[in-house]
Protein backbone atom coordinates (compact mmCIF):
# COMPACT_ATOMS: atom_id res chain seq x y z
CA UNK A 1 0.00 0.00 0.00
CA UNK A 2 2.70 2.43 0.85
CA UNK A 3 4.51 1.40 -2.07
CA UNK A 4 2.04 2.21 -4.44
CA UNK A 5 1.65 5.45 -2.10
CA UNK A 6 5.17 6.54 -3.31
CA UNK A 7 4.94 5.39 -6.41
CA UNK A 8 1.91 7.86 -6.71
CA UNK A 9 4.08 10.33 -5.36
CA UNK A 10 6.79 10.00 -8.05
CA UNK A 11 4.78 9.88 -11.02
CA UNK A 12 2.86 13.20 -10.00
CA UNK A 13 6.66 14.62 -9.56
CA UNK A 14 7.67 13.45 -12.69
CA UNK A 15 4.66 13.92 -14.54
CA UNK A 16 4.80 17.77 -13.60
CA UNK A 17 4.72 19.11 -16.93
CA UNK A 18 3.40 16.69 -19.05
CA UNK A 19 0.84 16.81 -21.11
CA UNK A 20 -2.55 14.84 -21.00
CA UNK A 21 -3.00 12.51 -23.32
CA UNK A 22 -5.89 13.46 -26.19
CA UNK A 23 -7.82 10.41 -25.65
CA UNK A 24 -9.82 10.38 -22.75
CA UNK A 25 -12.99 9.48 -21.80
CA UNK A 26 -16.35 12.15 -22.30
CA UNK A 27 -16.99 13.52 -19.23
CA UNK A 28 -19.55 11.62 -17.36
CA UNK A 29 -23.24 13.91 -17.04
CA UNK A 30 -24.12 15.16 -13.47
CA UNK A 31 -27.52 13.53 -12.96
CA UNK A 32 -28.08 13.88 -9.29
CA UNK A 33 -25.98 13.89 -6.17
CA UNK A 34 -25.23 10.60 -6.58
CA UNK A 35 -23.87 9.31 -10.02
CA UNK A 36 -23.43 5.64 -9.73
CA UNK A 37 -22.26 4.76 -13.23
CA UNK A 38 -20.55 1.64 -12.44
CA UNK A 39 -23.27 -0.21 -10.56
CA UNK A 40 -21.85 -0.20 -7.34
CA UNK A 41 -24.76 0.56 -4.74
CA UNK A 42 -28.13 -0.99 -4.64
CA UNK A 43 -31.08 0.87 -5.53
CA UNK A 44 -32.19 1.70 -1.71
CA UNK A 45 -28.75 2.68 -0.87
CA UNK A 46 -28.75 5.14 -3.75
CA UNK A 47 -32.19 6.77 -3.19
CA UNK A 48 -31.10 6.70 0.68
CA UNK A 49 -27.86 8.36 0.08
CA UNK A 50 -29.48 11.12 -2.38
CA UNK A 51 -31.92 12.18 0.61
CA UNK A 52 -29.29 12.58 2.89
CA UNK A 53 -27.20 14.48 0.69
CA UNK A 54 -29.88 16.68 -0.37
CA UNK A 55 -30.95 17.10 3.34
CA UNK A 56 -27.45 18.19 4.44
CA UNK A 57 -27.04 21.05 1.67
CA UNK A 58 -30.55 22.26 2.66
CA UNK A 59 -29.11 22.57 6.42
CA UNK A 60 -25.81 23.89 5.42
CA UNK A 61 -25.59 24.90 1.09
CA UNK A 62 -22.69 22.22 0.89
CA UNK A 63 -22.77 20.06 -2.21
CA UNK A 64 -21.49 16.66 -1.60
CA UNK A 65 -22.05 14.21 -4.93
CA UNK A 66 -20.63 10.51 -5.66
CA UNK A 67 -19.31 9.80 -8.85
CA UNK A 68 -18.54 5.92 -9.83
CA UNK A 69 -16.96 4.93 -13.15
CA UNK A 70 -15.99 1.71 -14.31
CA UNK A 71 -12.71 2.53 -15.77
CA UNK A 72 -10.57 5.61 -16.12
CA UNK A 73 -9.65 4.73 -19.47
CA UNK A 74 -6.27 5.45 -19.40
CA UNK A 75 -6.39 8.74 -17.24
CA UNK A 76 -5.26 9.47 -13.97
CA UNK A 77 -7.92 10.02 -11.08
CA UNK A 78 -7.00 12.95 -10.75
CA UNK A 79 -7.12 14.19 -14.00
CA UNK A 80 -10.63 12.81 -14.39
CA UNK A 81 -11.99 14.69 -11.07
CA UNK A 82 -10.73 18.43 -11.74
CA UNK A 83 -12.23 17.56 -15.04
CA UNK A 84 -15.25 16.92 -13.53
CA UNK A 85 -15.07 19.05 -10.75
CA UNK A 86 -14.64 22.35 -13.63
CA UNK A 87 -17.70 20.59 -15.70
CA UNK A 88 -20.01 19.89 -12.48
CA UNK A 89 -19.39 22.99 -10.41
CA UNK A 90 -20.31 21.24 -7.44
CA UNK A 91 -20.68 24.27 -4.52
CA UNK A 92 -22.12 27.44 -4.29
CA UNK A 93 -20.29 29.92 -6.37
CA UNK A 94 -19.90 32.39 -3.38
CA UNK A 95 -18.94 29.82 -0.89
CA UNK A 96 -16.69 26.85 -3.02
CA UNK A 97 -17.73 24.16 -0.52
CA UNK A 98 -18.36 21.80 -3.06
CA UNK A 99 -17.32 17.68 -2.43
CA UNK A 100 -16.47 14.84 -4.98
CA UNK A 101 -16.30 11.10 -3.95
CA UNK A 102 -14.84 9.23 -7.18
CA UNK A 103 -14.34 5.71 -7.58
CA UNK A 104 -12.88 3.75 -10.38
CA UNK A 105 -13.40 0.28 -10.45
CA UNK A 106 -11.49 -0.93 -12.74
CA UNK A 107 -8.12 0.03 -11.23
CA UNK A 108 -9.47 0.46 -7.72
CA UNK A 109 -9.10 4.15 -6.85
CA UNK A 110 -10.85 6.11 -4.62
CA UNK A 111 -10.79 10.16 -4.67
CA UNK A 112 -11.94 12.70 -2.65
CA UNK A 113 -11.83 16.09 -4.46
CA UNK A 114 -12.19 18.98 -2.01
CA UNK A 115 -13.58 22.39 -3.00
CA UNK A 116 -11.46 25.46 -2.16
CA UNK A 117 -13.79 26.86 0.70
CA UNK A 118 -13.54 23.45 2.52
CA UNK A 119 -9.83 23.22 2.24
CA UNK A 120 -9.94 24.05 6.22
CA UNK A 121 -12.38 21.90 7.64
CA UNK A 122 -11.72 18.92 4.92
CA UNK A 123 -7.68 19.27 4.18
CA UNK A 124 -5.78 17.45 2.58
CA UNK A 125 -4.62 15.22 5.40
CA UNK A 126 -8.41 14.45 6.93
CA UNK A 127 -9.15 13.43 3.09
CA UNK A 128 -6.72 10.86 2.97
CA UNK A 129 -7.65 9.45 6.00
CA UNK A 130 -11.12 9.27 5.42
CA UNK A 131 -10.06 7.06 2.12
CA UNK A 132 -7.55 4.93 4.21
CA UNK A 133 -9.23 4.32 7.11
CA UNK A 134 -13.08 4.64 6.76
CA UNK A 135 -13.61 3.61 2.94
CA UNK A 136 -10.79 1.49 1.84
CA UNK A 137 -11.18 -1.62 4.35
CA UNK A 138 -15.20 -1.74 3.54
CA UNK A 139 -14.52 -1.75 -0.41
CA UNK A 140 -11.37 -4.62 0.27
CA UNK A 141 -13.85 -6.18 1.67
CA UNK A 142 -16.22 -5.93 -1.26
CA UNK A 143 -18.51 -4.23 0.75
CA UNK A 144 -19.29 -1.26 -1.67
CA UNK A 145 -22.49 0.13 -0.12
CA UNK A 146 -21.06 0.24 3.37
CA UNK A 147 -18.08 1.50 1.99
CA UNK A 148 -19.83 4.62 0.24
CA UNK A 149 -21.63 4.85 2.81
CA UNK A 150 -19.02 5.28 5.43
CA UNK A 151 -17.12 7.63 3.50
CA UNK A 152 -19.93 10.06 2.49
CA UNK A 153 -21.19 10.05 6.22
CA UNK A 154 -16.93 10.93 7.25
CA UNK A 155 -17.08 13.70 4.88
CA UNK A 156 -20.52 15.07 5.94
CA UNK A 157 -19.31 14.54 9.57
CA UNK A 158 -16.22 16.97 8.67
CA UNK A 159 -17.69 19.65 7.13
CA UNK A 160 -20.53 19.88 8.90
CA UNK A 161 -19.83 22.95 11.22
CA UNK A 162 -18.40 25.18 8.49
CA UNK A 163 -21.11 26.66 6.05
CA UNK A 164 -24.95 27.69 7.07
CA UNK A 165 -27.32 28.03 4.25
CA UNK A 166 -28.43 31.32 3.67
CA UNK A 167 -31.65 32.40 4.73
CA UNK A 168 -33.00 33.90 1.13
CA UNK A 169 -30.82 31.18 -1.46
CA UNK A 170 -29.77 33.01 -4.52
CA UNK A 171 -30.38 31.40 -7.97
CA UNK A 172 -26.45 30.40 -8.97
CA UNK A 173 -24.80 32.21 -11.51
CA UNK A 174 -22.83 30.92 -13.82
CA UNK A 175 -19.60 32.46 -14.70
CA UNK A 176 -19.97 32.70 -18.36
CA UNK A 177 -22.82 35.40 -17.94
CA UNK A 178 -20.67 38.32 -18.14
CA UNK A 179 -20.45 37.21 -22.07
CA UNK A 180 -23.88 37.64 -22.59
CA UNK A 181 -24.01 41.01 -20.68
CA UNK A 182 -22.08 42.64 -23.33
CA UNK A 183 -24.94 40.69 -25.91
CA UNK A 184 -27.59 42.52 -23.66
CA UNK A 185 -26.18 45.71 -24.05
CA UNK A 186 -25.50 45.56 -27.97
CA UNK A 187 -28.44 43.81 -29.03
CA UNK A 188 -30.96 47.03 -28.76
CA UNK A 189 -28.40 49.43 -30.56
CA UNK A 190 -28.40 46.63 -33.42
CA UNK A 191 -31.68 46.87 -33.13
CA UNK A 192 -32.17 50.68 -33.57
CA UNK A 193 -29.64 50.95 -35.93
CA UNK A 194 -31.32 48.12 -38.66
CA UNK A 195 -35.10 49.72 -37.88
CA UNK A 196 -33.69 52.84 -38.74
CA UNK A 197 -31.59 51.44 -41.91
CA UNK A 198 -34.71 49.52 -42.99
CA UNK A 199 -37.25 52.03 -42.62
CA UNK A 200 -35.19 53.87 -45.25
CA UNK A 201 -35.13 51.51 -47.75
CA UNK A 202 -35.17 47.81 -48.10
CA UNK A 203 -31.38 46.92 -49.43
CA UNK A 204 -29.93 49.05 -46.57
CA UNK A 205 -32.15 47.13 -44.26
CA UNK A 206 -30.41 43.87 -45.57
CA UNK A 207 -27.00 45.58 -45.31
CA UNK A 208 -27.70 46.89 -41.57
CA UNK A 209 -28.77 43.41 -40.92
CA UNK A 210 -26.40 41.11 -42.59
CA UNK A 211 -23.52 43.30 -41.32
CA UNK A 212 -24.72 44.11 -37.21
CA UNK A 213 -26.10 40.43 -36.60
CA UNK A 214 -22.11 38.95 -37.12
CA UNK A 215 -20.32 41.70 -35.97
CA UNK A 216 -21.94 41.86 -32.43
CA UNK A 217 -22.14 38.13 -31.99
CA UNK A 218 -18.44 37.93 -33.02
CA UNK A 219 -17.60 40.99 -30.16
CA UNK A 220 -19.38 39.61 -27.16
CA UNK A 221 -19.31 35.78 -27.70
CA UNK A 222 -16.50 35.31 -30.51
CA UNK A 223 -17.81 32.81 -33.57
CA UNK A 224 -16.20 31.10 -36.37
CA UNK A 225 -16.14 32.58 -39.68
CA UNK A 226 -19.07 29.82 -41.02
CA UNK A 227 -20.81 30.99 -38.14
CA UNK A 228 -20.41 34.79 -39.10
CA UNK A 229 -21.23 33.90 -42.47
CA UNK A 230 -24.21 32.23 -41.94
CA UNK A 231 -25.21 35.34 -39.38
CA UNK A 232 -24.33 37.61 -42.16
CA UNK A 233 -27.34 35.79 -44.55
CA UNK A 234 -29.50 35.39 -41.69
CA UNK A 235 -29.03 38.85 -40.57
CA UNK A 236 -29.81 40.21 -44.12
CA UNK A 237 -32.68 38.75 -44.61
CA UNK A 238 -34.11 39.49 -41.62
CA UNK A 239 -32.81 43.39 -42.51
CA UNK A 240 -34.78 42.91 -45.37
CA UNK A 241 -38.09 41.55 -43.91
CA UNK A 242 -38.30 44.54 -41.45
CA UNK A 243 -37.95 46.57 -43.85
CA UNK A 244 -40.86 45.23 -45.67
CA UNK A 245 -42.41 45.41 -42.90
CA UNK A 246 -42.21 49.10 -42.27
CA UNK A 247 -42.67 49.88 -44.98
CA UNK A 248 -45.51 47.60 -45.89
CA UNK A 249 -47.64 50.89 -46.86
CA UNK A 250 -46.94 49.46 -51.04
CA UNK A 251 -46.18 46.01 -51.83
CA UNK A 252 -46.76 42.48 -50.17
CA UNK A 253 -45.79 42.44 -46.44
CA UNK A 254 -44.17 38.68 -46.22
CA UNK A 255 -42.76 37.30 -43.38
CA UNK A 256 -45.35 38.76 -41.14
CA UNK A 257 -45.73 37.05 -37.77
CA UNK A 258 -42.51 36.46 -36.22
CA UNK A 259 -42.11 39.53 -35.02
CA UNK A 260 -38.80 42.19 -35.59
CA UNK A 261 -36.24 42.06 -33.77
CA UNK A 262 -36.83 38.55 -31.66
CA UNK A 263 -35.16 36.97 -34.75
CA UNK A 264 -31.71 38.35 -33.25
CA UNK A 265 -32.12 36.57 -29.98
CA UNK A 266 -33.20 33.18 -31.30
CA UNK A 267 -30.66 30.32 -32.35
CA UNK A 268 -28.75 28.47 -29.99
CA UNK A 269 -25.94 30.51 -27.95
CA UNK A 270 -24.90 27.05 -27.03
CA UNK A 271 -22.89 26.52 -23.54
CA UNK A 272 -25.10 25.99 -20.57
CA UNK A 273 -25.98 22.62 -20.13
CA UNK A 274 -28.82 22.20 -18.61
CA UNK A 275 -29.49 19.26 -16.32
CA UNK A 276 -32.25 17.26 -16.97
CA UNK A 277 -33.60 16.66 -13.03
CA UNK A 278 -33.48 19.80 -10.65
CA UNK A 279 -29.64 19.39 -8.94
CA UNK A 280 -27.21 20.96 -10.86
CA UNK A 281 -23.60 22.29 -9.03
CA UNK A 282 -23.54 26.23 -8.17
CA UNK A 283 -20.98 27.61 -9.56
CA UNK A 284 -18.72 26.25 -6.92
CA UNK A 285 -14.29 26.01 -7.64
CA UNK A 286 -12.07 23.20 -7.10
CA UNK A 287 -7.95 23.81 -7.56
CA UNK A 288 -6.76 20.14 -7.47
CA UNK A 289 -6.61 19.49 -3.34
CA UNK A 290 -7.53 16.43 -1.61
CA UNK A 291 -6.61 12.99 -1.62
CA UNK A 292 -6.34 9.91 -3.87
CA UNK A 293 -5.68 6.12 -2.65
CA UNK A 294 -6.60 2.85 -4.09
CA UNK A 295 -7.94 -0.06 -2.65
CA UNK B 1 -27.02 55.33 -52.30
CA UNK B 2 -26.67 58.07 -49.98
CA UNK B 3 -28.82 55.70 -47.46
CA UNK B 4 -27.02 52.63 -48.52
CA UNK B 5 -23.47 53.92 -46.91
CA UNK B 6 -25.15 55.62 -44.16
CA UNK B 7 -26.22 52.08 -43.43
CA UNK B 8 -23.01 50.46 -43.89
CA UNK B 9 -21.49 53.52 -41.86
CA UNK B 10 -23.83 53.18 -38.69
CA UNK B 11 -23.13 49.60 -38.64
CA UNK B 12 -19.59 49.91 -38.75
CA UNK B 13 -20.07 51.95 -35.56
CA UNK B 14 -21.07 49.08 -34.09
CA UNK B 15 -17.99 47.74 -33.94
CA UNK B 16 -16.43 50.69 -32.29
CA UNK B 17 -18.53 50.71 -29.12
CA UNK B 18 -17.07 47.34 -28.40
CA UNK B 19 -13.86 48.86 -28.53
CA UNK B 20 -12.92 46.31 -31.15
CA UNK B 21 -11.33 44.45 -28.30
CA UNK B 22 -9.90 46.92 -26.30
CA UNK B 23 -11.63 45.48 -22.96
CA UNK B 24 -11.40 41.94 -23.78
CA UNK B 25 -7.64 41.95 -23.97
CA UNK B 26 -7.09 43.54 -21.12
CA UNK B 27 -9.64 41.08 -19.26
CA UNK B 28 -7.70 38.22 -20.97
CA UNK B 29 -4.35 39.80 -19.59
CA UNK B 30 -5.47 40.26 -15.63
CA UNK B 31 -6.69 36.70 -15.83
CA UNK B 32 -3.50 35.48 -17.16
CA UNK B 33 -1.79 37.63 -14.37
CA UNK B 34 -4.06 36.03 -11.77
CA UNK B 35 -3.63 32.21 -13.18
CA UNK B 36 0.27 33.19 -12.99
CA UNK B 37 -0.02 34.43 -9.12
CA UNK B 38 -1.92 30.84 -8.46
CA UNK B 39 1.20 28.83 -9.95
CA UNK B 40 3.25 30.73 -7.87
CA UNK B 41 1.56 30.14 -4.71
CA UNK B 42 1.35 26.16 -5.18
CA UNK B 43 4.72 26.27 -6.06
CA UNK B 44 5.38 27.72 -3.00
CA UNK B 45 3.36 25.98 -0.75
CA UNK B 46 5.17 22.88 -1.89
CA UNK B 47 8.47 24.75 -1.09
CA UNK B 48 7.05 25.39 2.23
CA UNK B 49 6.99 21.59 3.15
CA UNK B 50 10.05 20.62 2.46
CA UNK B 51 11.78 21.64 5.81
CA UNK B 52 9.40 19.69 7.89
CA UNK B 53 9.74 17.11 5.50
CA UNK B 54 13.50 16.77 5.43
CA UNK B 55 13.69 17.03 9.22
CA UNK B 56 11.08 13.88 9.47
CA UNK B 57 14.04 12.48 7.10
CA UNK B 58 16.96 13.07 9.22
CA UNK B 59 15.25 11.72 12.20
CA UNK B 60 14.83 8.15 10.43
CA UNK B 61 17.93 8.33 7.34
CA UNK B 62 20.73 10.12 9.01
CA UNK B 63 23.37 8.42 6.73
CA UNK B 64 21.28 9.94 3.68
CA UNK B 65 23.18 13.11 4.15
CA UNK B 66 23.80 13.61 -0.03
CA UNK B 67 20.28 13.36 -0.84
CA UNK B 68 19.02 15.49 1.78
CA UNK B 69 21.45 18.51 1.03
CA UNK B 70 20.49 18.50 -2.09
CA UNK B 71 16.65 18.78 -1.37
CA UNK B 72 17.94 21.55 0.74
CA UNK B 73 19.91 23.33 -1.56
CA UNK B 74 17.33 22.82 -4.80
CA UNK B 75 14.76 24.60 -2.24
CA UNK B 76 17.03 27.88 -1.43
CA UNK B 77 17.77 28.16 -5.03
CA UNK B 78 13.88 28.26 -5.91
CA UNK B 79 13.23 30.29 -2.90
CA UNK B 80 15.94 32.77 -4.23
CA UNK B 81 14.30 33.50 -6.72
CA UNK B 82 12.51 36.87 -6.72
CA UNK B 83 9.87 37.46 -9.51
CA UNK B 84 9.09 40.75 -10.38
CA UNK B 85 6.01 41.81 -11.46
CA UNK B 86 6.94 41.48 -15.08
CA UNK B 87 7.73 38.00 -14.94
CA UNK B 88 5.39 36.56 -17.29
CA UNK B 89 6.33 39.07 -19.84
CA UNK B 90 9.98 37.59 -20.07
CA UNK B 91 10.01 33.87 -21.23
CA UNK B 92 13.68 33.63 -20.20
CA UNK B 93 12.92 34.13 -16.22
CA UNK B 94 9.83 31.98 -16.89
CA UNK B 95 12.60 29.19 -18.74
CA UNK B 96 14.53 29.61 -15.44
CA UNK B 97 11.90 29.22 -12.96
CA UNK B 98 9.94 26.27 -14.55
CA UNK B 99 14.21 25.03 -14.34
CA UNK B 100 14.43 25.49 -10.55
CA UNK B 101 11.13 23.86 -10.15
CA UNK B 102 11.93 20.99 -12.04
CA UNK B 103 15.42 20.58 -10.23
CA UNK B 104 13.59 20.85 -7.00
CA UNK B 105 11.11 17.65 -8.05
CA UNK B 106 14.03 15.53 -9.12
CA UNK B 107 15.50 15.89 -5.98
CA UNK B 108 12.27 15.33 -3.84
CA UNK B 109 11.48 12.22 -5.82
CA UNK B 110 15.08 10.80 -4.98
CA UNK B 111 14.28 11.54 -1.78
CA UNK B 112 11.44 9.54 -1.77
CA UNK B 113 13.02 6.65 -3.32
CA UNK B 114 15.59 7.13 -0.48
CA UNK B 115 13.09 7.28 1.76
CA UNK B 116 11.71 3.36 1.12
CA UNK B 117 14.36 1.84 2.21
CA UNK B 118 13.50 2.94 5.96
CA UNK B 119 10.91 0.83 7.23
CA UNK B 120 10.63 3.02 10.50
CA UNK B 121 10.37 5.90 8.56
CA UNK B 122 7.77 4.38 6.33
CA UNK B 123 5.30 3.79 9.34
CA UNK B 124 6.28 7.07 11.21
CA UNK B 125 2.58 9.02 10.96
CA UNK B 126 4.57 12.61 10.24
CA UNK B 127 6.23 11.40 7.25
CA UNK B 128 2.95 9.65 6.16
CA UNK B 129 0.71 12.94 6.37
CA UNK B 130 3.74 15.01 4.81
CA UNK B 131 3.49 12.37 2.35
CA UNK B 132 -0.18 13.04 1.36
CA UNK B 133 -0.04 16.89 1.77
CA UNK B 134 3.23 16.76 -0.65
CA UNK B 135 0.94 14.62 -3.11
CA UNK B 136 -1.97 17.10 -2.41
CA UNK B 137 0.26 20.12 -3.55
CA UNK B 138 1.55 18.73 -6.46
CA UNK B 139 -1.73 17.43 -8.24
CA UNK B 140 -2.87 21.35 -7.43
CA UNK B 141 0.57 23.00 -9.08
CA UNK B 142 -1.11 20.42 -12.17
CA UNK B 143 -3.98 22.04 -12.32
CA UNK B 144 -2.59 25.48 -11.93
CA UNK B 145 -0.21 25.18 -14.45
CA UNK B 146 -2.85 23.50 -16.91
CA UNK B 147 -5.36 26.49 -15.72
CA UNK B 148 -2.14 29.41 -16.27
CA UNK B 149 -1.50 27.50 -19.62
CA UNK B 150 -5.39 28.10 -20.94
CA UNK B 151 -5.72 32.07 -19.70
CA UNK B 152 -2.40 32.44 -22.29
CA UNK B 153 -4.02 30.72 -24.63
CA UNK B 154 -7.03 32.56 -24.15
CA UNK B 155 -5.00 36.12 -24.04
CA UNK B 156 -2.75 35.38 -27.19
CA UNK B 157 -5.69 34.45 -29.55
CA UNK B 158 -7.42 37.48 -28.47
CA UNK B 159 -4.25 40.14 -29.01
CA UNK B 160 -3.61 37.95 -32.66
CA UNK B 161 -6.75 38.04 -34.14
CA UNK B 162 -8.60 40.68 -36.40
CA UNK B 163 -9.78 43.47 -35.29
CA UNK B 164 -7.93 43.02 -31.82
CA UNK B 165 -4.91 42.66 -33.58
CA UNK B 166 -5.03 46.07 -35.16
CA UNK B 167 -6.22 47.68 -31.54
CA UNK B 168 -3.24 46.24 -29.69
CA UNK B 169 -0.96 46.98 -32.21
CA UNK B 170 -2.15 50.95 -32.15
CA UNK B 171 -3.33 51.26 -28.63
CA UNK B 172 -2.04 48.53 -26.37
CA UNK B 173 0.94 46.87 -27.09
CA UNK B 174 0.26 43.61 -25.38
CA UNK B 175 3.01 41.27 -25.18
CA UNK B 176 2.26 37.84 -26.10
CA UNK B 177 3.07 35.19 -23.09
CA UNK B 178 4.60 32.33 -22.55
CA UNK B 179 2.67 28.81 -21.44
CA UNK B 180 4.63 26.21 -19.38
CA UNK B 181 6.19 23.84 -22.15
CA UNK B 182 6.60 20.05 -20.80
CA UNK B 183 9.74 18.69 -20.53
CA UNK B 184 11.46 15.91 -23.05
CA UNK B 185 10.33 12.24 -21.45
CA UNK B 186 7.77 13.95 -19.08
CA UNK B 187 5.53 11.65 -20.53
CA UNK B 188 6.74 8.37 -19.68
CA UNK B 189 5.86 7.29 -15.96
CA UNK B 190 8.94 6.37 -14.05
CA UNK B 191 9.58 2.47 -13.58
CA UNK B 192 9.96 2.10 -10.06
CA UNK B 193 11.55 -1.04 -8.93
CA UNK B 194 11.60 -1.77 -5.13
Amino acid sequence: MLVTHLRTLLTLLLLLCSVTSGLTMETPRLSGRINDYANMLSAQSATALEQKLAAFERETSTQVVLLTVSSLQGETIEGLAIRVAEAWQIGRQDKDNGVILLLAKQERKIRIEVGTGLQGALPDITAAQIIRKVIAPHLKAGNYDAGINAGLDAIIAATKGEFTAAATSRPAQKKTSSRYGILLVLLPLAAVVVFVAAASSRRSGAVAGGISLPLIVELSLGASYSTILLLGILGGIAGFLISLLIRAGGGGSRGGGWGGPTIFYGGGWGGHSSGSDSFSGGGGDFDGGGASDDW
Amino acid sequence: MRRYISAVLMTAMLGLLSGCGYNTMQANEEAVIAAWGNVESTYQRRADLIPNLVEVVKGYAKHEADTLKAVTEARAKVGSMQLSKDAINDPATLTRFQQNQSELSSALSRLMVVAERYPDLKANQNFLDLQKQLEGTENRINVARERYNQAVQTFNTSIRTFPNSLTNSLLLHLTRKEPFKAEPGANLAPKVQF
